[in-house]
C-alpha cells in the first residue's frame, strides 16, 4: 500500500492506482474526458490536472502513478486556471451547437428542434408535452409570437426559416394533451392576474399540484390577449380554449374583481400560502404597487427568481415592465411558478441561469450540404387555407421535416459542455483563425458522426482496437490536423461492426452519437 | 489486386517479417519500391500480416516520410532550415510553386515531373538557401533562378554530366595523401565533383597519391576542401575549391610518375594552362601553421572530444579508428571496471545528456544497472530533428566507431543485452555507415557473443525512423520502435524502469554517447577539467546563419556565444550588426547580442529565456525580423506535434494564429498579451517536452525584442521581413532596363523602356524579384 494525501486527506492506495483513482476513492472528483478504465497511458485532454505540491509541477492525474509521501492538490487556482485554459483551448477547436440557436433565441429557451422531430414522427402528444414544457400557451402564442427563433433558424441562411411558430400552434391544436397533476398540495397559491404570465404561473403550478385562484378585474381571463389584440390577430376562441384547459386542470377563476390594497393585505396575504402578482402593464392605476420596492419600470424583482421584496409573493409580466412579447411573459410566469413551488416546500430559490451553449458563426455556403443531409430540400411552406387556418397535419409533418437538427445529440451527456458550463468558460477566448469545416457523416445505420466535434481522446479507436474490430478506426495524421477516422477509406459501418454502441458510450462529446437521439 | 504489387509486397514482407511491430520497416520498404504507399499494397500487407489496417493507416499518416499519392519523376527538396529561412527560402519555395504552377493542396505538377517538398534541413547551412532536386544540390539559390535551374537539372539529366558515386582505387606506394570530406554537407557543396575530376587528374598523370574520403570536416563554411599531406611537409588546405581548379593544385604539389609521364603531363597541363590561367580563382590555399588564416581561426577554439580526429579518419575504417586509441577504452571497461566503477567514472566526469535537457547521464545509467530484468535496452537517439542543426548526423556518418563503441560501454556498465541505434531514415549516409561499422565490429569480435573475451555479449541493429520530430522524444521514440504512431506517454513510468517492450531502457543522444569512449580513456578528471561549475566537457554546434564561418564546431562549455561569433564564426557579413543568436533551435530562444557574454552552460541558458537544446545555433543580424523568427519556429513545432494533449495541439496553434495576426500587422496589444499568456500555460501544461518548450522561441524573442512586436502591432516590419507589412517601390536610381518588369510574376511593374518603373502594389506578390535583379539597387521596401 502507498500513502499520499491529496488536498489534505491521507489515502492509503494499491501500488499501480492512478492518482484520479485514489481522488475518487475519497469522494474527490477530478474532471476528465479521455480517461476510460483499463485504457492505457495516454491523457490528451488535459482537464484532469492536479499539482504535485512537492515538485510544483502541473500533471495530469489520469495517468500518474501515486507515490508513496505524495502530496497532491486539486484545488490550487493554478490547477484550476489551467482546467478552464484546456477547455478554453478545446472550445475554440470545437465547432458546432449545444442547443440549436433557436432554442437559445426563445426567450422560453423551448426545445424547438426536438418539438420539431416529434411532428415529423407523427408524435404530436409527445410533441406538445415538449412545448409545454417551457411554453404553457403554445396555441395563443402560435399566432401572435414575434417568432425571434425563426430569426435565429439557421435554415434562413439555406433558403427559409422553418415555420417554428405555426408548427407550435398545429400541436397546441393537433394535440389536446396537458400535464395532469399527480399529486395535491394543500398549499394554496393566489394568482392577481389572468394575462398571458397569470395563466401560465397557473399552468406550472397546477402541474405541481397546488390549489390556484385566479383574480381579475375583467368578466374573462385573458389580460391583454383578450382586450388588447385584435380578433383578426388572435381568435377569441384560441384563448377561450387555452384558458379553459387550466381550468380543467383545477384552476379556479374570480373575476371582476379588483384587489386593493387593503384586501391584499388583510384577505389575500392571509388566506394563500405564496402569491403570484401579474397584474399587467404597471402605467394603469395600481395600488398593489405600493406594497412592494419599485424600480422605474415596475415591482423589483430579484432577477431570475421572480422574487418581490415580500417574502413568498412573486412577480411576472408587464408588471415589471412593459413586455413586448407575450413568450417573454409565459417565461417569466413559468420562472414565478417554479419559485413559488421552492418557497412553498421551504427550499432556497434556485436563480435559473442558462447552461453553457457551444455555439458558432454562420454557416459556410459548403456546409449547407452536410446539415440538408438531415433535412428535406423542400423550401417553406405556408399553410394551404391561409395563416389563420394554420397548417394542416401534412403541411405541419412535411414543414417539421425541414429542420435540419442543429442541437446536439448528447445535449445532456457532454463532459465538454458539463465542464465548460462547471469552470464558466469563455468559449471566444481562443477563437482566433478560421474555424474548421463542419461535417456530418451518417455512413452508419446506428450512428452519426461529427469531427468537428471530436477532442481526439481516442477512446473509440482504443475500443476497436481492444474489441478486436476488424476494420477499426484509427487517427489520420498528426497534430492540429489530426482526425478520427475509418481505416483505409473503409465506412464507419464497416469499421464498427459490433462496437458502435460502446464508442458512442465512451465518447466525451457529441462527436459520435446516436441517431436516433 | 495487381500480381505486380502482391509479388512485390510478398517478397518485402518474406525479407521483412511479419509481426505486428515490423510496421515501419514494411511501409519505408514499399515507399522504397513504389515512391510511394500504394493503398492496394497496404490492405495486401494487412492480409499477409499481424499488421490491422488501423494501425497501418495511422502510421503511414503519422510519420512525414511517407506518401500516399504517387510523386512526381523528380522530386525538388527545398531546404527551410533555419539558416536557409533566414536567407529567404520561403521565397524560393514559393517561386518553385509558380515556376511549376502548382495549385493550392499540390505539390507536383501536372506533368508528374516534379514533386515540390519543403525539407526541415539539408545541412548545407552556409551554401543558403539551398535546394535539392533528386540528389543534385543547388546552392545560393536566387528567386529568379528557378526556372533555369530546373531547366538546368533537366538538361544534365539526360546528358549525365552531374556525376555519382564512385569507389576510389588506394594505393600502397603513395607520393602523400589527400584528403577530402564527403561528409553529407561537403557532398552538397560539391565535394564529390572535386573528388571525381581528382581522381580523373590523377589517373590521367598517373601520379600515386592517395585519396582519402575523411568524414566531416566541420569547416562547412570552406568546403569544399583539399587537404595535401606529403611526407616530411606541412599539408597545406584548399578551401572552396571548384572542379575545374583540381588540376592546378595536383600539379603544385605531385610530378607524375615516369619522365615520359611527366613530359606529357606537362605539355597536357601547358595547353591547359593556357587556357585557364587567367581564370578567377575561387579557392585559398592555407599551410597548417599559417595563423590569420579561416581555417585556422576557425579551429583556434575549438576542443574536439567527440570530433576527436577530424578531418583525419576515415569512416568505415576500423585499423585506423583502432591505431588511433579506438575501442581501447572498450577494452579497458571490460578487463578492468566493474559496471559500478564504469558508472563511478561517468558520474565524476559530469556529463549530461546533449540531446537538449541536460539530464545527468550517470544518473540514468545507474537507473538501468539497477533495474531488474534479464532483458535490457540501450538505444542511441539519433532523430535528429531540428530544422538548423546536423550534428548527430555528422558524428553517426564520421565516427560511426566512437558512437558503438560509447554504445557499448553503456550497455555493458547498465547490463543490456541489445542495442539499437534509432537512425532518421534522412539521414541515409548515416544509416549506411553505422551498418558497415556493426557489420565490421561483429566480425571483429566487438559485438555478439564474448566480446573481446569477456564474458559480456552484446548485438545491436539499426532502426530508420520515419521522419517525425516528436520522436526525440523518449517515450515517443520507444511507441515508433514498438510499430507505432509516435505518441509520447506519460513519465513516470520513465524508460529506465519501463522501455521498450516494457523493459529496463537506457536512452542516449549521439553525442552524449561519443564522448564516453574519450572520458574512459583520459579518466574522468580530464573532462570534468572542461567546462564550468554544473556543464562539463564540450558541446558540439552547427553554426550556421549570418556568420562568416559557419560549420560544425566542437567548443568547450564555459566559452562566450561571443567567441563562438567573432572568433571561430569570424563575425557578421556585410558589415551588419549583430543582434541575436537563436539557440536550441524550436525548443531555445534567442539571446541578444547585449547578452553574448554569457558563457555556454546548461543553467546560463536556461537563465536567460534560451536553452542549450541539441545544438543549433543560428546567428542573426540586424536585417532579421524576431517576430519572424519566433513565428518560422512555433510554425515547426505547431506542425511537428503529435496532436495528442490539448495545449500542444491547439495551443500552438493559436499561438501561431495569434503571432501571423501580429506579423500581419492586424495584431492588438491585447493579441500580445494573450499570447504570452498562452504561451506561459502551454508550457505549464503539454505533456511531453515538444509542447513544454514550444513557446520558448516565441517567449523569449517578446522578453528581449517586445519593441519589435509592438512596431508590426503599429503596422510596421522595422527590417522588412514580414511580406504583409512592406510595400515594393522603385526609386529615381531606376535606369530603365525593364528587367523588373520582364521578370515580375504578377504584372505587377510594366515594361517602359529607359523610363523610370513603377510597381503597383495591388498586384504584386512581395516575391522580392525585382530587389534581386535590379541592377542598380532601385527597388526598394518600405
Amino acid at each position: 500500500m502507498v500513502q499520499l494525501t491529496i488536498d489534505n486527506i491521507h489515502i492509503q492506495a494499491e501500488e499501480g492506482t492512478t492518482v484520479m483513482e485514489a481522488a475518487r476513492s475519497v469522494g474527490i472528483e477530478i474532471p476528465s474526458m479521455c480517461y476510460l478504465k483499463g485504457h492505457g497511458n495516454h491523457p490528451s485532454c488535459m482537464v484532469c490536472l492536479v499539482k504535485n505540491m512537492k515538485s510544483g509541477q502541473i500533471t495530469t492525474s489520469c495517468a500518474l502513478p501515486v507515490a508513496d509521501g505524495m502530496e497532491v492538490s486539486t484545488t490550487e487556482q493554478e490547477v484550476l486556471e489551467a482546467r478552464k485554459d484546456a477547455l478554453e483551448l478545446l472550445m475554440s477547436d470545437h465547432v458546432g451547437d449545444c442547443e440549436a440557436p433557436c432554442s437559445i433565441g426563445c426567450p422560453a429557451n423551448m426545445n424547438i428542434p426536438l418539438m420539431n422531430r416529434l411532428i415529423a414522427a407523427k408524435k404530436f402528444d409527445e410533441s406538445l408535452k415538449v412545448v409545454k414544457e417551457t411554453i404553457a400557451l403554445p396555441h395563443i402564442l402560435g399566432y401572435i409570437c414575434p417568432a425571434p427563433c425563426e430569426k435565429a433558424c439557421r435554415r434562413t441562411q439555406v433558403d427559409q426559416a422553418v415555420s417554428i411558430c405555426l408548427l407550435k400552434r398545429f400541436v397546441a391544436v393537433e394535440s389536446n394533451w396537458f400535464a395532469i397533476p399527480t399529486i395535491k398540495n394543500s398549499k394554496k397559491v393566489a394568482i392577481i392576474g389572468s394575462g398571458p404570465s397569470g395563466l401560465a404561473a397557473a399552468y406550472y403550478l397546477l402541474k405541481y399540484g397546488y390549489p390556484c385562484v385566479l383574480f381579475d378585474k375583467n368578466e374573462k381571463a385573458g389580460g391583454t390577449l383578450r382586450y388588447s389584440i385584435p380578433d383578426e390577430e388572435l381568435p377569441k376562441e384560441v384563448i377561450d380554449s387555452e384558458v379553459e384547459i387550466i381550468r380543467q386542470m383545477g384552476a379556479e377563476f374570480r373575476f371582476n374583481v379588483t384587489i386593493t390594497k387593503e384586501a391584499f393585505e388583510s384577505d389575500i396575504r392571509n388566506r394563500f400560502d405564496a402569491i403570484i402578482i401579474a397584474t399587467g402593464d404597471v402605467m394603469l392605476e395600481n395600488q398593489l404597487m405600493d406594497l412592494f420596492k419599485t424600480t422605474k419600470t415596475g415591482i423589483e424583482i430579484e432577477d431570475g427568481t421572480m422574487a418581490t421584496s415580500e417574502p413568498g409573493i412573486f412577480a411576472c409580466g408587464s408588471v415589471l415592465r412593459t413586455q413586448k412579447m407575450a413568450v417573454r411573459a409565459v417565461a417569466q410566469g413559468k420562472a414565478a411558478a417554479e419559485s413559488a413551488h421552492l418557497f412553498l416546500q421551504n427550499k432556497p430559490l434556485i436563480k435559473p441561469s442558462r447552461k453553457f451553449n457551444s455555439r458558432f458563426d454562420k454557416l459556410l455556403r459548403d456546409e449547407f450540404p452536410e446539415y440538408l443531409k438531415e433535412s428535406v430540400l423542400n423550401s417553406r411552406f405556408t399553410p394551404n387555407d391561409g395563416y389563420l387556418a394554420g397548417f394542416s397535419t401534412d403541411e405541419a409533418v412535411k414543414e417539421a421535416m425541414r429542420c435540419m437538427h442543429c442541437d446536439c445529440r448528447k445535449i445532456d451527456n457532454c463532459k465538454l459542455r458539463q465542464y465548460s458550463d462547471q469552470y464558466k468558460v469563455d468559449r471566444k477566448k481562443y477563437l482566433i483563425g478560421e474555424r474548421k469545416f463542419m461535417t456530418k457523416h451518417f455512413n452508419h445505420e446506428m450512428l452519426v458522426y461529427e469531427p468537428e466535434k471530436c477532442i481526439k481522446c481516442g477512446l473509440c479507436i482504443d475500443i476497436t482496437l481492444l474489441e478486436k474490430e476488424l476494420v477499426g478506426l484509427t487517427f489520420v495524421g498528426r497534430g492540429f490536423d489530426v482526425r478520427m477516422d475509418a481505416s483505409l477509406g473503409a465506412t464507419l459501418f464497416e469499421a464498427l461492426s459490433h462496437t458502435a454502441k460502446k464508442c458512442v458510450e465512451a465518447c466525451p462529446t457529441g462527436a459520435l452519437a446516436m441517431k436516433g437521439a | 489486386m495487381s500480381r505486380e504489387i502482391t509479388d512485390k509486397v510478398d517478397g518485402l514482407i518474406r525479407q521483412i517479417g511479419t509481426a505486428a511491430d515490423k510496421v515501419i520497416p514494411i511501409l519505408q520498404a514499399i515507399q522504397n519500391e513504389f515512391n510511394y504507399l500504394p493503398e492496394e499494397a497496404l490492405r495486401y500487407v494487412c492480409e499477409k500480416t499481424d499488421i490491422t489496417q488501423s494501425s497501418i493507416h495511422g502510421i503511414a499518416t503519422f510519420y512525414s516520410q511517407f506518401r500516399l499519392k504517387p510523386v512526381g519523376k523528380h522530386i525538388i527538396k527545398v531546404c527551410v532550415g533555419t539558416a536557409c529561412h533566414v536567407k529567404g527560402a520561403g521565397l524560393v519555395y514559393d517561386a518553385f510553386r509558380r515556376t511549376l504552377n502548382l495549385t493550392d493542396g499540390d505539390n507536383t505538377d501536372e506533368e508528374m515531373l516534379f514533386t515540390l517538398e519543403k525539407v526541415a534541413c539539408l545541412g548545407c547551412c552556409t551554401l543558403a538557401p539551398v535546394v535539392q532536386i533528386d540528389d543534385v544540390t543547388f546552392g545560393h539559390v536566387g528567386i529568379e533562378q528557378t526556372p533555369d535551374i530546373l531547366l538546368e537539372f533537366l538538361n544534365k539529366k539526360t546528358t549525365g554530366d552531374f556525376a555519382k558515386f564512385s569507389t576510389p582505387k588506394l594505393n600502397v606506394e603513395s607520393q602523400g595523401e589527400i584528403r577530402i570530406g564527403l561528409g553529407s554537407c561537403c557532398v552538397a557543396s560539391g565535394s564529390e565533383a572535386v573528388k571525381n575530376e581528382l581522381e580523373k587528374t590523377l589517373a590521367q598523370s598517373n601520379i600515386n597519391v592517395t585519396v582519402k574520403h575523411v568524414g566531416c570536416v566541420g569547416i562547412c563554411n570552406q568546403v569544399p576542401i583539399l587537404e595535401i599531406h606529403k611526407p616530411g611537409e606541412q599539408p597545406s588546405f584548399y578551401t572552396k575549391i571548384k572542379p575545374q581548379e583540381v588540376r592546378d593544385v595536383i600539379k603544385q604539389h605531385f610530378k607524375p610518375r615516369g619522365s615520359l609521364d611527366q613530359i606529357k603531363t606537362g605539355v597536357f597541363n601547358f595547353f591547359d594552362s593556357l587556357v585557364t590561367e587567367n581564370l578567377p580563382r575561387s579557392f585559398n590555399r592555407y599551410d597548417l601553421d599559417q595563423t590569420h588564416t579561416p581555417v585556422f581561426e576557425f579551429l583556434d577554439g575549438q576542443m574536439s572530444i567527440a570530433t576527436e580526429f577530424r578531418g583525419e579518419l576515415k569512416p568505415s575504417d576500423i585499423a585506423e579508428y583502432k591505431i588511433k586509441e579506438g575501442f581501447e577504452a572498450l577494452r579497458k571497461c571490460l578487463q578492468e571496471y566493474s559496471p559500478n566503477e564504469i558508472i563511478a567514472i561517468i558520474k565524476q566526469s559530469g556529463l549530461r545528456g546533449r540531446g537538449g535537457a541536460g539530464f545527468p547521464s550517470a544518473t540514468k545509467w545507474q537507473l538501468v544497472h539497477e533495474a531488474k530484468s534479464e532483458i535490457k535496452y540501450v538505444i542511441c537517439n539519433g532523430d535528429e530533428g531540428d530544422p538548423g542543426a546536423f550534428m548527430d548526423r555528422m558524428l553517426l556518418e564520421s565516427y560511426p566507431y566512437r558512437i558503438l563503441e560509447g554504445l557499448i560501454i553503456a550497455a555493458f556498465a547498465v547490463g543490456a543485452t541489445e542495442g539499437i541505434f534509432y537512425i532518421r531514415a534522412e539521414y541515409p549516409l548515416a544509416v549506411k555507415r553505422i551498418n558497415e561499422a556493426l557489420a565490421i565490429c561483429r566480425h571483429e569480435g566487438l559485438l555478439g557473443q564474448n566480446i573481446l573475451g569477456s564474458s559480456f555479449s552484446f548485438n545491436v541493429t539499426v532502426f530508420e525512423g520515419a521522419g517525425a520530430f516528436v520522436c526525440g522524444e523518449e517515450t515517443a521514440l520507444i511507441a515508433s520502435m514498438e510499430g507505432k504512431r509516435g505518441l509520447p506517454t506519460m513519465r513516470p513510468p520513465y524508460p529506465a524502469e519501463k522501455g521498450l517492450w516494457g523493459k529496463p531502457t537506457l536512452i542516449n543522444n549521439v553525442e552524449t554517447l561519443s564522448l564516453v569512449s574519450w572520458i574512459i580513456r583520459h579518466g574522468a578528471e580530464a573532462f570534468q577539467k572542461i567546462g564550468t561549475e554544473n556543464s562539463k566537457g564540450t558541446k558540439v554546434f552547427a553554426l550556421a546563419g549570418k556568420v562568416n564561418r559557419g560549420g560544425l564546431i566542437e567548443v568547450p562549455m564555459g566559452i562566450t556565444i561571443r567567441t563562438i561569433v567573432e572568433q571561430i564564426g569570424g563575425g557578421i557579413p556585410n558589415g551588419k550588426k549583430f543582434k541575436a543568436i537563436q539557440i536550441g533551435g524550436p525548443s531555445g530562444g534567442c539571446i541578444p547580442a547585449s547578452l553574448a557574454d554569457i558563457p555556454i552552460d546548461y543553467s546560463s541558458f536556461k537563465e536567460s529565456g534560451g536553452m542549450m537544446g541539441s545544438g543549433g545555433l543560428i546567428v542573426l543580424d540586424e536585417t532579421d525580423c524576431m517576430v519572424d523568427i519566433a513565428k518560422y519556429f512555433l510554425s515547426f513545432t505547431q506542425n511537428q506535434s503529435c496532436g495528442r494533449c490539448t495545449f500542444c495541439r491547439i495551443g500552438t496553434t493559436r499561438m501561431l494564429e495569434l503571432l501571423t495576426k501580429i506579423s500581419d500587422g492586424k495584431g492588438t496589444i491585447e493579441d500580445l498579451t494573450l499570447l504570452e499568456e498562452l504561451g506561459e500555460k502551454t508550457k505549464l501544461g503539454s505533456m511531453c517536452g515538444l509542447g513544454k518548450s514550444a513557446p520558448n522561441p516565441v517567449l523569449s524573442t517578446i522578453r528581449y525584442f517586445r519593441d519589435e512586436y509592438l512596431a508590426h502591432i503599429d503596422g510596421s516590419c522595422p527590417t522588412g521581413k514580414c511580406k504583409n507589412l512592406i510595400k515594393y517601390s522603385i526609386t529615381d536610381d531606376c535606369i530603365g532596363c525593364t528587367m523588373c518588369a520582364q521578370r515580375c510574376p504578377s504584372e505587377a511593374i510594366e515594361a517602359k523602356p529607359y523610363e523610370l518603373h513603377w510597381v503597383d502594389n495591388e498586384k504584386c506578390i512581395k516575391c522580392d524579384i525585382c530587389k534581386q535583379i535590379c541592377p542598380t539597387h532601385a527597388v526598394i521596401t518600405t
